[in-house]
């Protein structure tokens, strides 16, 4: 494999002892000084999954990555294995790549997060972070195994977590008092139900010549080739992702999550109103009910139910939570309390090692909501989670959707 | 009792329409979905039958709505408090795998039995892990499925090759099937680089003391993306015997990873391995 001949931040690490008194004439980027970045915070990068989100979550490692590599499942014509690649697994071997942004279909962002930390790899992943529960666990169990960084690719918790109404409600739920939470965050729309469906009426297509289709469906069922399970529109089918609910529902619920401190535990009762889910096309669904332990309630309400068979959502209100939730003795500590550390971005965590804002653990327990939410739409049931064990409670056919088997040679 | 088919037929065609993308968005009508299903399961086997005849190979011709009711029955019966309709149901598919129906349409049916199928299909789906098209999904769903999978999975081991070899060594480490410590150590040995990964990585996760030595050294000396690989299962061995409480063990192969893995490049590994070491002390 031809490396780089660039000077990358490892190398730079390894070298500069042993090289130290020894004269050489090096390039001015490698010296750092005005205008120029020193190695020691230059980082090789990679992009895998080229596809509409690609350059977009590559640029958000941000200034200081040189994109050494670029990795798609449709590059089978003029892959070179040097800069080009259909195999991520190559990209990972390589040495000179210190930092990997993900963006290929959900149904691999698990397995190729992973990887990467396996690796030695900081990774910036594309939302949805998962497609089961299950993965995001085995990625927050990744990223503390190998104390790397990981940073889910959406961004709203940041502005939350600069703003003094969401600190407040983010302290007062932190800090427990709050016993019954009568809470509830209602999110309207704007979960794209018809815009990211799957076809039901698919017809097998020839592969294209260009597209690597079994690598492409990876962990998921290999199934015959259709161009809609391609491309953006891979959204409506559960095989890579959990439609407009899951493609959407991290942008929307991530920040949420944050503002009221529950990125450490998940909701215990989920309920719904859909119609029978279909077994690989995502479809319609009415609405959404996720109650926590403490009472705080997040609703989704698609919005897109047909009028004329209803209902939207109408079982609750919006609510906020605020001091005057608190007795005055609750409040007054509260108000004591020291704010929380600002989050760190992902190009400070990977030069100071300190865990990104939005690191795997959170943005898995994001994930989990979106999860549970198409479980109990797929499972046709209202559903009782365990959050620490991380199980469905008392439902064995609802499980098998929180752990799904994956096909050779992928796994957990 | 059963209905004619015709009587069969319509409440299938009850099933929506797909809109004009083909999706299940406009016209979805919960009520009269689920009634048709619970008319279709009260007619018992005959009428499972008659809904899995109606299934063909993708692409030669329209089978939508007996598709879509076949996965709804297998969620109905699920729901029901009594396990008596589940257990038919999924005897009735499991009975229709392995003949001559279509490959694809068998597929189908495993893939329902990974929704709604228990130990009572368990041997049937065993049976199916030496055909080639059939072993994935079955080896699937019998991982989903759990009790009683790990005793058809090892049975077919000896006498399966290629892809179905892959697909059982990697799920008898996912069912952790303590029986198979001998024959996934063999593959361990083996020329190809796939057996050996998924052989490392399933003795790591059924947590095998007696493996420590066997992985460390696969891991020394493998490179690329197998050394990745057989040097996570090192380190998830590890876990797994601390929390079994084989502490010394864990220690050891800490200590190994830490002292070997001391070039820039591999230095992570050596810095998880001390993160382990502390956890322990």
């Amino acid at each position: 494999m031809q490396k780089s001949k660039r000077v990358t931040r490892r190398q730079f690490l390894k070298s500069s002892v042993g090289t130290a008194a020894a004269f050489t004439i090096v390039p001015r980027r490698v010296l750092g000084g005005p205008g120029n970045t020193p190695p020691s915070e230059t980082f090789g990068g990679a992009l895998i999954g080229c596809g509409g989100r690609g350059n977009g979550t590559f640029n958000g490692l941000g200034p200081n990555v040189e994109k050494l590599a670029i990795c798609d499942v449709k590059f089978v014509k003029h892959a070179d294995n040097k800069k080009v690649y259909t195999d991520f697994r190559r990209v990972l071997e390589r040495k000179d790549i210190d930092v990997v942004a993900i963006a290929t279909h959900p149904g691999w962002h698990a397995l190729i997060s992973i990887a990467a930390m396996e690796a030695g790899k900081d990774v910036l992943c594309e939302k949805p972070m998962t497609r089961f529960i299950a993965e995001g666990r085995a990625v927050a169990d990744a990223e503390k195994r190998y104390n790397r960084i990981f940073q889910i690719g959406t961004y709203g918790r940041f502005g939350r977590s600069r703003n003094q109404g969401d600190i407040l409600t983010h302290k007062i739920m932190k800090s427990g008092l709050l016993k019954d939470c009568k809470g509830v965050h209602i999110k309207r729309g704007g979960l794209k139900v018809r815009e990211w469906s799957g076809m039901v009426n698919v017809k097998p297509q020839p592969i294209p010549d260009t597209l690597d289709w079994d690598m492409y469906c990876g962990p998921a069922p290999l199934r015959p080739y259709h161009p809609h399970r391609f491309g953006g529109t891979h959204r409506g089918y559960w095989d890579y992702e959990g439609g407009g609910l899951a493609d959407m529902g991290q942008h929307h619920f991530d920040p949420v999550q944050w503002t009221f401190a529950k990125d450490d535990t998940s909701p215990v009762e989920i309920e719904s109103f859909a119609p029978p889910a279909h077994p690989e096309a995502c479809g319609m669904w009415g609405w959404v009910e996720l109650k926590y332990a403490d009472g705080l309630t997040f609703v989704m309400d698609s919005t897109e139910w047909p009028e004329n068979q209803k209902p939207s959502y109408t079982r609750k209100e919006s609510r906020g939570v605020s001091l005057s939730d608190l007795s005055e003795e609750d409040q007054k500590k509260i108000k004591e309390m020291p704010d929380p550390e600002p989050l760190v971005g992902f190009g400070d965590a990977i030069r100071t090692r300190k865990q990104a804002g939005g690191h795997a653990a959170a943005a898995h327990r994001c994930a989990t909501i979106l999860h549970l939410a198409n479980i109990s739409i797929r499972m046709g049931r209202k559903i009782q989670y365990d959050p620490v064990k991380e199980e469905i409670v008392g439902d064995e056919e609802a499980n098998r959707l929180v752990n799904q088997p994956m096909r050779a040679p992928w796994h957990l | 009792m059963s209905e004619s088919p015709s009587a069969l037929v319509g409440l299938v065609n009850r099933m929506p329409d797909p809109d004009r993308r083909g999706m299940y968005c406009t016209d979805i009508d919960k009520e009269k979905i689920e009634g048709a299903i619970r008319k279709i399961l009260r007619g018992g086997r005959e009428n499972i039958i008659g809904v899995i005849d109606m299934l063909v190979e993708p692409g030669k011709g329209d089978d939508v709505k007996a598709h879509y009711a076949l996965h709804c029955m297998a969620l109905h019966v699920c729901k029901l408090k009594n396990d008596r309709p589940r257990r038919r149901f999924s005897r009735t598919l499991a009975s229709q795998i392995g003949g001559d129906r279509p490959k694809e349409v068998q597929k189908y049916l495993i893939r329902q039995l990974q929704v709604a199928g228990g130990k009572e299909v368990v041997e049937a789906l065993g049976r199916v892990l030496v055909d080639k098209e059939l072993c994935e999904p079955a080896a699937q769903a019998l991982a989903a499925i759990g009790e009683g999978a790990a005793e058809q999975l090892r049975e077919a081991l000896p006498i399966v090759s290629g892809k179905c070899r892959l697909t059982i060594l990697q799920n008898l480490g996912v069912v952790r099937d303590t029986k198979s410590v001998g024959a996934l150590k063999k593959a361990v040995g083996d020329e190809d680089e796939a057996f050996r990964i998924a052989a490392v990585w399933a003795l790591a996760n059924i947590g095998d003391v007696s493996s420590a030595t066997m992985l460390l050294r696969a891991a020394d000396h493998a490179d690329g993306w197998e050394r990745i690989q057989a040097t996570k299962a090192c380190l998830l061995l590890a876990e797994k015997l601390r929390s079994a409480g084989k502490k010394s063990e864990a220690v050891r192969i800490y200590k190994h990873l830490r002292e070997t893995r001391t070039k820039p490049a591999e230095r992570y590994v050596s810095d998880a391995a001390k993160t382990g070491l502390a956890i322990d002390d």
